[in-house]
């Protein structure tokens, strides 16, 4: 008796499609277009659109309503990955932020790239003409204290009135964050400049 | 009773004439007495021309000689000068003998006593009629000649002769005898000479007071008193005490020159009230102003010096002015008073330089050439001394980077990964630029000595050296010689310290070193000796 039992191969599951993994049910992501950014999203759609289509494989959509724009996104049945609808939605959400198409396709990319955002009125508060000194202390005169940050810690910096949005790896967007605080505190660009070469500098030596 | 003694005593004079001269020999009661009645006779007769004396009649009785004499001496010694005077004036002006006696009736009897009544310059008047009187007297008692009263009666001729050649009217008479006065005032302020005339009574006032003062003061006093006396008393023919030994006018004095230092008498009682030494001055310009005319060109210059003394002296005394004074403050010295005066101070400041056109014009000129030549003197920078190599710095790209970050991204994973190789950073571009130029001027050099620089190879190989010297290598003098092949000194003698020979031990050293070696041997045969017995030990 005892020989005639046999062990049963194990049964081999393929992996869930992700239209399979919510029971078939369809994912749904909705992201607001802020009227700043409606113009240049018509004219970057199908920048925004092909690589969502095509590499991401995810249902992109424009729903146009008056005085409410709201860019929809569904997951198909062929998406190869869960995670894509995320990204999608990060990646246009970043672009609605006001980063730039080539600095928010990053975010399609890698996954260890966030936007945080902030307010300057988190740091410190300012008022009338204080407030502009600071959003002017952190542009830099022609935007150059913006970029110098930007090129040395590999972030994206948006400023928008007296928010801030940040792009970029958590640590590089920490460095970021502590010289943009610096400045709204304060402290001229020039002080600003040694602390970011030395962090850049300690950085490149470790790697 | 005058009457009676009168003629006592002119009968005593007879009998006295008449008497033997070597019955004087013999002591005689008459002779004594006779002898002072004719003395007290010629006295009184001569008292009235001598009020001053002490005596209205000679003392003889029960006196004796010598007193006697003294009494007559103070009598006659102030007469005496008085006769000589007027004999002296009658030589000068013999005419006035001749008046003399003309005038003798008429003013015969006047001023016998109360001389005092006449003026000042009337005292010769009262010794004149003295004279006159003596003159009178003298004739009764001319016969007589005694030895007491010999000199006496010669002076008595002398100046009775004087005195009769003179026929003179009263105001003649009184004329010349001033004149003679001042004559001989004249020369004794010239000469020194002292003065004659004299009052009596003050004078000997005088000298007995003169007495009660230092004796330095004594002559001065005199003179002082003479002249007093010759002013205040206008008494007659009275002869003051005067120091006999000067009338000769041989010893001029300190006082005669240089004015008395005593005051006269009528000031020296008042001050004497008042009692301070102060007033001695007072007293001595009284004399200086009397002395005013008839000074001497020292003497001037010696007043000149003293006055200009004491004008310094007080300036001393006095409290000085706020600019001799050292410190002083504002409250000390009047209001303004540095604005008038001329204030020295050390300015530690350069003063301001005053511009004026020419500076401006000057300093112009100046920068003008200046830029003309273009020297501007400017201050450059010390450039730092390169103390080690210059830091890469990484600078801050400060433009809008041309990457997007997904770019940038991938270009550092394909670097990580090493797919595509890594763009060089600016720097080591221009390291690698550098050195391809370096290379090329390194080929160019080469080049210039056909590439002959090139050191040997260098060949490790063995060799032996020996220690020898060097010129013993090589016969022929090398040019350059060198030691470097022989044997280090370790090499030829490895040891320490001061290493002595065997003929340089002494008998200590030569015992320690025999004993050192007897302890090396032991050791190394019991070392043996034990190893031994442990192997065997071991076997067993």
């Amino acid at each position: 008796m005892w020989g005639s039992l046999s062990l049963r191969t194990k049964p081999n599951f393929r992996p869930l499609k992700p239209h399979e993994m919510s029971d078939g049910q369809v994912q749904f992501r909705r992201i607001r277009v802020p009227w700043h950014r409606f113009t240049p999203l018509k004219k970057a759609w199908m920048e925004i659109f092909t690589p969502i289509h095509e590499q991401m494989k995810i249902d992109i959509r424009l729903k146009l309503k008056d005085r409410a724009n709201i860019v929809e996104l569904k997951t198909r049945a062929d998406t190869p990955d869960i995670r894509n609808l995320q990204r999608c939605a990060d990646f246009v959400g970043a672009f609605m932020c006001g980063f730039d198409l080539s600095d928010a396709i990053a975010l399609l990319r890698m996954d260890e790239l966030y936007v945080t955002s902030f307010c300057i009125k988190d740091v410190k508060t300012l008022r009338r003409e204080h407030l502009s000194h600071a959003i002017g202390r952190l542009a830099g005169r022609g935007g150059k204290t913006k970029f110098a940050i930007e090129n040395t810690t590999k972030t994206r910096i948006v400023i928008q009135n007296s928010d801030i949005y940040l792009l970029g790896s958590h640590a590089n967007i920490e460095i970021a964050m502590h010289s943009l605080c610096s400045l709204i505190r304060g402290s001229p660009a020039a002080k600003v400049y040694p602390k970011l070469r030395a962090v850049t500098t300690r950085a490149a030596e470790r790697f | 009773m005058a009457a009676t003694t009168d003629s006592g005593g002119v009968a005593a004079l007879h009998r006295l004439k008449s008497t033997d001269p070597p019955l004087y020999l013999s002591p005689s009661p008459d002779l004594s007495h006779s002898a002072r009645l004719a003395c007290q006779h010629i006295f009184a007769s001569l008292r009235p021309f001598t009020p001053k004396s002490p005596f209205d009649r000679l003392l003889a009785d029960g006196f004796d000689s010598e007193q006697i004499w003294q009494q007559i001496d103070l009598q006659s010694q102030p007469l005496i000068s008085t006769l000589r005077c007027e004999v002296k004036f009658f030589e000068k002006h013999p005419e006035e003998i001749s008046k003399l006696f003309l005038k003798v009736s008429v003013g015969k009897k006047e001023g016998k006593d109360g001389k005092s009544e006449e003026l000042e310059g009337l005292e010769l008047d009262g010794e004149k009629d003295e004279g006159f009187d003596e003159l009178e007297d003298g004739d009764e008692g001319l016969e007589g000649s005694d030895d007491v009263d010999d000199e006496e009666e010669e002076r008595e001729n002398e100046e009775e002769s004087d005195g009769g050649g003179v026929d003179g009217v009263e105001d003649r008479f009184l004329k010349i005898r001033e004149l003679e006065e001042y004559l001989e005032d004249d020369e004794a302020r010239e000469y020194g000479i002292k003065k004659k005339e004299k009052g009596d009574g003050k004078v000997a006032k005088e000298s007995i007071k003169e007495d009660d003062d230092d004796e330095d003061e004594e002559d001065g006093e005199d003179d002082d008193g003479d002249e007093e006396g010759e002013e205040d008393d206008d008494e007659l023919g009275v002869l003051g005490l005067v120091d006999g030994d000067d009338e000769e006018g041989g010893d001029a004095r300190y006082e005669d020159f240089f004015g008395g230092k005593k005051k006269t008498g009528s000031q020296q009682k008042k001050t004497r009230h008042d009692s301070s030494a102060g007033d001695k001055q007072s007293g001595d310009m009284d004399f200086d102003d009397k002395k005013k005319e008839n000074r001497s060109t020292h003497e001037k210059q010696l007043e000149k010096q003293r006055l200009k003394i004491e004008e310094m002296e007080k300036a001393n005394m006095e409290v000085k002015t706020w600019t001799m004074q050292g410190e002083v403050t504002a409250a000390k010295r009047p209001k303004n008073s540095a604005l008038e005066v001329d204030l020295d101070f050390e300015h530690n400041v350069r003063p301001a330089p005053v511009i004026t056109e020419e500076v401006t014009a000057s300093l112009e000129e100046l920068i003008q050439k200046r830029i003309l030549e273009g020297r501007f003197d400017d201050v450059f920078r010390a450039p730092t001394l390169p103390n080690k190599a210059p830091k890469e710095r990484k600078e801050l790209d400060e433009n809008k980077s041309n990457k997007g970050l997904a770019e940038v991204y991938a270009d550092e994973y394909a670097q990580k990964t090493g797919l595509v190789s890594s763009a060089l950073t600016f720097s080591d571009e221009q390291k690698k630029e550098a050195s391809v130029l370096f290379k090329k001027l390194c080929l160019k050099l080469d080049a210039l000595s056909h590439f002959h620089f090139t050191p040997k190879p260098v060949i490790e190989d063995m060799t032996i050296q020996a220690n020898v010297p060097a010129l013993a290598m090589e016969e022929i003098a090398p040019l350059a010689v060198s030691d470097a092949a022989m044997l280090a000194p370790e090499e030829v003698f490895a040891g320490k310290g001061d290493v002595k020979e065997e003929a340089e031990l002494t008998q200590a050293e030569r015992k320690r070193r025999r004993a050192n070696k007897k302890r090396k041997y032991k050791d190394e045969y019991h070392a043996c000796d034990r190893s031994f017995d442990e192997s065997s030990g071991l076997n067993q």
